[in-house]
Order: C-alpha cells, then sequence, then structure tokens
C-alpha cells in the first residue's frame, strides 16, 4: 500500500453562486521515500493538494489515506496531533516566529511531546547542525538571511523525525546559492534519512531534483514526467492504474 | 493553565510589544488602583455602620441632637442607667471635635472619667505604646488612636493642640472599633474644664448590653425613663447612629460604588483591546503553530494566559499602590466627630489581583476562541 493515498479528493469553494474546485476529484498515490514534485499553472490547486496532505485543510468530498489513516476522518483536535507526528511543512516564505531565537522556532514542535528539556535540547542541536547552522542557536530570523532562515524552517520541520516532508516553494524567494542549499538540503532529507518529500514548485530545474513530477491543471492531474536520473517510478496517478486514463 | 515550558512564549508576545504593553498594564493599574480605594472606602462605610451580631454597645444621645455641640445630657444619669436590667456598664462622654463639619483631618476628644476608662472602654483596646497608669496620672493625658498618632506623627511624651486644647500623649492604642481610629482619650473633668466649665454636662453615654437580642428592649426601657426627664433621649446602637448622621456622606460613597464598577469595566476593555490587537497580529504566526501541531485549544490557553499576566501586572501595580497610600495617608472621613475609616487589607489587595486576573482571561477569552476556531490554510492566504 502506498504511504499516501488519494481517492476521488476534491476541494471546493463556493463563492455566491459561483463555485470553485481547486481540486477536482483527484487519485494519486506517493509510495514511501519517493520525492515528489507537484507543478502547475498558478491557481491550478498544488498549494490546496499540499495543504490537505499536511493536514492542515479538510477536503470537501474524497478520502485521503496516509500511512493506513483516513486522514480526512479525523476531528480537529486529532488531527493537530497526526500532523505533530507525521509531516513537516516548509513555507516559501519561512514563517519563523520572530521573536524567537533560531534555537527556540527549531524547539517549538518539540515542546508537544514529552521530553525532557536536555533531550529537547539534544535533538534540536542534532536538527541545527543537520541543516548547517549549529553556531545561529542564539540569532533571530532578522538576524539571518533568507537562506538561513528557511534551513531553519527546515530544521523546524524535521527535528520531530517525521515520515513526511511537504514543501511549498520553499526556494521561490531565495537567491540562486541560497536555493541551491536548500535544495541540497532536501534532497539529502529524501535520500539519507528517507523522507517522503513532496514540494511545489514554479522551476522547472529545481524539479529536476525529484523523482516524479506531476502537472496540475485546474486542480486535476494532467502530465507527469520521471526525472531521467531516477530509475524506478515511485509516485503514480491512480486513474494510471485503473487503466481508464 | 499551561505548562511551564511554554511560559516563554507567553512572555516573549509580551515584551513583542513593550510599549503596547506598558500601557495597557498601566491603565490596568490606575482602573485597579481607583477600584481598590473605591472598594476601602465601601469596606469602611460598611464596618461602621452594619451591625454584627457581636455588637452590644449603645449609645445615648440628648433627643434630636447628634452634633457634639448640641447633645448635652447631665453626668447624673449615670446611676439611673447602670440600674437598668441587662446593662453590664455604662460610661459618660464629653466629645469635642476639632472641626465639626465633614473633614478628613479630624480629631475627637473624648472625655471619659479616669477610673471608669479601664472597666468600659479599656475592654476593647491595647496599648501599642504608654500605659492606663500614664494616662491616669496627668490630668492633661491622652490615649491617642492608632490612625490620628500616625497621621499626625506623635508618640508617647509628645504635646499636641486641638480644638484649642493641648494633651500631652501618655499612650497609643489599638483598637478594632472604627470609631476610637481618630480618637483623643482624655479626663473628662479636664475636658469639661477646657471647654466651658460645665461639670456635670456630657454629650452621650456608651452602653454595654449583656446580650446582642436585648439591645432593643434596652434602648428602649432607656429612653422610656427619661422621656419626660429635661432632657429626653435617644438611644441606639452606635453603628446606626453613624449611619443616621453621615447618611449623607455615607450615600455619596455608596455612588462610588459605580464607579469601581465602571474600573472593572475598563480593565476589561483594556486588555480586550491589546489582546485583539495582538492577536491580528499573529493569526500568520498560530497558523503556523497549529501547522507544528499545536492543538486550538492549547493556542487559544496561550492567549488567554497572555491576557491573564497583563491583567495580573496591572493588578498588582495598582492594587499595591493603593494599598500603600490608604496605609501611608490614614485617611478617614469624619462627620460629627464619627469617622468613617479608609483601610485595606490583604483581603482587599487578594481581591484586587484575583479581579484583575479574572478580567484578563475573561477579556483573552472571545480572541482566544477565534484564533483557535479560524481555519488554518486560510490563515496563510490571508496576507
Ligand atoms: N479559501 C478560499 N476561498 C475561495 N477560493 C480559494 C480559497 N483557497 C483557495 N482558493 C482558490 O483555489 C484555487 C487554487 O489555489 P491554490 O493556492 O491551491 O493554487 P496554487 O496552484 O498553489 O497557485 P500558486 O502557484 O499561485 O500558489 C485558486 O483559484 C484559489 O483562488
Ligand atoms: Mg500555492
Amino acid at each position: 500500500m502506498a504511504m499516501i493515498e488519494c481517492r476521488q479528493l476534491s476541494k471546493t469553494y463556493r463563492k455566491g453562486a459561483s463555485i470553485i474546485k481547486p481540486l477536482d476529484s483527484l487519485d494519486l498515490d506517493v509510495e514511501q521515500g519517493s520525492f515528489l514534485a507537484l507543478m502547475g499553472p498558478s491557481g491550478s490547486g498544488k498549494t490546496t493538494l499540499l495543504n490537505l496532505i499536511a493536514g492542515i485543510d479538510q477536503p470537501t468530498s474524497g478520502s485521503l489515506t496516509i500511512a493506513g489513516q483516513n486522514i480526512a476522518a479525523l476531528s480537529r483536535s486529532k488531527l493537530a496531533s497526526w500532523r505533530a507526528k507525521h509531516v513537516g511543512y516548509v513555507f516559501q516564505l519561512y514563517n519563523l516566529v520572530p521573536v524567537l531565537t533560531a534555537y527556540e522556532n527549531v524547539e517549538l514542535p518539540m515542546l508537544l511531546h514529552p521530553l525532557s528539556r536536555k533531550q529537547r535540547h539534544e535533538r534540536v542541536g542534532t536538527a541545527l547542525s543537520l541543516v548547517g547552522l549549529a553556531d545561529r542557536h542564539d540569532h533571530y530570523p532578522r538576524q539571518l538571511s533568507g537562506g538561513q532562515e528557511q534551513r531553519v524552517a527546515i530544521a523546524r520541520a524535521i527535528v520531530t523525525d517525521p515520515q513526511i516532508i511537504v514543501a511549498d516553494e520553499p526556494t521561490g524567494d531565495l537567491d540562486k546559492p541560497s536555493a541551491h542549499a536548500v535544495m541540497s538540503l532536501l534532497v539529502r532529507l529524501n535520500q539519507e534519512l528517507g523522507k517522503t518529500l513532496i514540494m511545489v514548485t514554479h522551476d522547472a530545474a529545481t524539479a529536476e531534483h525529484a523523482g516524479l513530477t506531476l502537472h496540475l491543471d485546474k486542480g486535476q492531474l494532467v502530465e507527469q514526467s520521471v526525472t531521467a536520473a531516477f530509475s524506478g517510478e515511485t509516485a503514480t496517478t491512480h486513474a494510471d492504474e485503473g487503466g481508464d486514463a | 493553565m499551561i505548562r511551564l515550558k511554554y511560559w516563554p512564549l507567553v512572555i516573549k508576545q509580551i515584551t513583542r510589544h513593550r510599549v503596547r504593553s506598558v500601557l495597557t498594564i498601566l491603565g490596568v493599574a490606575i482602573a485597579m488602583y481607583l477600584f481598590v480605594a473605591i472598594q476601602a472606602m465601601q469596606q469602611g462605610v460598611a464596618q461602621t455602620t452594619e451591625a454584627t451580631a457581636a455588637d452590644t454597645t449603645l449609645v445615648v444621645y440628648r433627643e434630636d441632637r447628634f452634633c457634639p455641640f448640641t447633645s448635652q445630657l447631665p453626668e447624673y444619669y449615670l446611676q439611673q442607667i447602670e440600674a437598668i436590667d441587662g446593662v453590664v456598664s455604662a460610661v459618660p462622654i464629653r466629645v469635642v471635635v476639632n472641626n465639626c463639619r465633614a473633614s478628613l483631618d479630624v480629631v475627637t476628644f473624648r472625655g471619659v472619667p479616669r477610673d471608669l476608662f479601664e472597666s468600659t472602654i479599656g475592654q476593647n483596646i491595647r496599648f501599642s505604646a504608654g500605659t492606663l497608669g500614664d494616662w491616669q496620672k496627668r490630668s492633661d493625658a491622652a490615649l491617642l488612636g492608632e490612625t490620628l498618632a500616625a497621621r499626625r506623627g506623635l508618640k508617647v511624651g509628645d504635646q499636641f493642640d486641638a480644638a484649642g486644647i493641648t494633651v500631652y500623649v501618655a499612650g497609643i492604642l489599638e483598637s478594632d472599633e472604627p470609631q476610637d481610629q481618630n480618637v483623643a482619650y482624655v479626663h473628662l473633668d479636664f475636658l469639661q474644664q477646657q471647654v466651658d466649665r460645665r461639670l456635670g454636662t456630657v454629650t452621650q453615654f456608651n452602653v454595654k448590653v449583656d446580650d446582642p437580642e436585648r439591645l432593643g428592649a434596652v434602648s428602649n426601657e432607656i429612653d422610656e425613663l427619661f422621656a419626660s426627664a429635661e432632657q429626653p433621649t435617644s438611644t441606639r446602637s452606635e453603628k446606626a447612629f453613624v449611619a443616621q448622621i453621615a447618611s449623607d456622606m455615607i450615600e455619596l460613597i455608596g455612588f462610588t460604588r459605580y464607579l469601581g464598577w465602571g474600573c472593572l469595566v475598563a480593565v476589561l476593555a483594556l486588555v480586550g483591546n491589546a489582546i485583539v490587537l495582538s492577536v491580528q497580529d499573529r493569526i500568520k504566526e498560530h497558523a503556523v503553530l497549529q501547522t507544528l501541531g499545536y492543538p486550538s485549544a492549547l493556542i487559544g490557553r496561550l492567549i488567554v494566559t497572555e491576557a491573564a499576566v497583563l491583567g495580573l501586572l496591572g493588578g498588582l501595580l495598582g492594587a499595591s499602590a493603593a494599598m500603600l497610600t490608604i496605609r501611608l495617608t490614614h485617611l478617614s472621613f469624619s462627620v460629627d466627630g464619627l469617622s468613617i475609616p479608609i483601610e485595606a487589607g490583604p483581603v482587599l489587595l487578594a481581591l484586587g489581583m484575583a479581579l484583575s486576573i479574572a478580567l484578563g482571561v475573561a477579556a483573552g477569552l472571545v480572541p482566544a476562541v477565534q484564533a483557535a476556531r479560524r481555519p488554518i490554510a486560510s490563515c496563510f492566504r490571508a496576507v
């Protein structure tokens, strides 16, 4: 069974008389340990899909099963503790808490877990070392460059050791060298730590890092491409499997 | 309310907008200062006018004349009053006040027979300085209520004058009776000599009754006894007299109750405003916390705690400043020689603090619930 299974996943908004469908009966399987890039024009539903998988939004219909659990059916509070255990979210604009130091920002998700101060300290230290910012514990976000902020945000996303990392245009706001550093970090998370990684990007070159790129348009999957460097196909649209495409 | 490990988050949020937090805390402090001061006045009124089960003292005045200047009774009534069944003891008192009108700085001289003091008024007081013997030895000796002594900065051995009478401070006394606070007990004959040389005339009798249940019966009996005498009497409990004589002022003080409630509403509004602003600033931040797995209930509790801390700090500042002012100034309202003290004890301080915390929590509730209920994904789109 795939790590993430979307079946007939739909999200609709009603705006007066008109109905907006950011996601339209989407079927998707993502295998554990894969690296998936999502591309598509603005408004095609990429963020919407990512938010559903991250459990911060609820589908209007369909099912979304992650590691055997249908998270579409969870209550708000159950979903919160599910998020704390299973996903890390990396935002385009980092979203660090400005009044907290890098250390404290990374510690935030750890506070939810029953760990001693010392245990938290070790885990936060490890995460910050992994992103190459071991010497920046006491720096506030405003004292860091964009690339460094994003690396702190990645440390925050992985500190609880979730199986799934989602990233919404993680390099969208960065210059080339910083973007490169962030991307190689994400690739390492996928390849060395085996994280399942789903990343939205507008940049084809960035998508090259992923094993598989899916293209969305008007809330539907329109195309998939396997990156040459990767041998095995790690994600499939369910429609393909069913053979009714 | 929240676990210890989350407190740094709350503190950081409060110090984030330092000016806003300080202004809010100051506003709360001012409101709580007023509230505590008003409450202290209300308590003073209650203490001086509300009868308690333990009250056993009656005051006999000249009928229809309740000002010390006009109430004049013959001292020899004493024997007849003492003979009434249920009367434990009685003491004639001559009252002279330096200021008969409503005033904040009043000195009430009470002339009491030297040999009756110990068995009557002496029962309810403790000496914090000097002794009864010192007072009995000198004809111009005075025993001062502690409030009066503190307000005028007087100690044993000092001399002071008021209302044209110069006395020697022989002792300072502590008493739970509000009317003992601004008093200077002097010898009855000395006071009579000093004021008008009318020996044998007193202002009032204080009568101790053996059973609180019999207050009414005894007072009726006293008034009936002198009904057809040249100087008829009016006898009531001391607190009932205060309530009547100071009724204008008590009404005024009673009205300040509404100001006190207004202060509480102000606290609610101040904290509410600060929290609403701070939560609006942080919609996205709360969405980030929820994305990290923070349950909405925890977000709500963090916000409520923040509000409660603002309330607590303001309350602590305001209530303790009010306490300090009241303690240092020893103020009391006086009318016709009767005092309504303004007093603030630890209970009032605790009440002020508890209320400001509770109001903080109340002010934080609505923004907290709103923040907790907001759909997470749309918070990221909002900005
Ligand atoms: N709360 C909402 N109410 C109404 N419409 C919404 C809401 N949230 C999203 N949409 C709509 O859903 C559609 C998909 O939005 P989404 O953010 O998923 O697109 P996207 O592919 O991430 O676009 P971009 O590349 O610009 O980030 C858009 O048309 C958007 O306007
Ligand atoms: Mg998007």
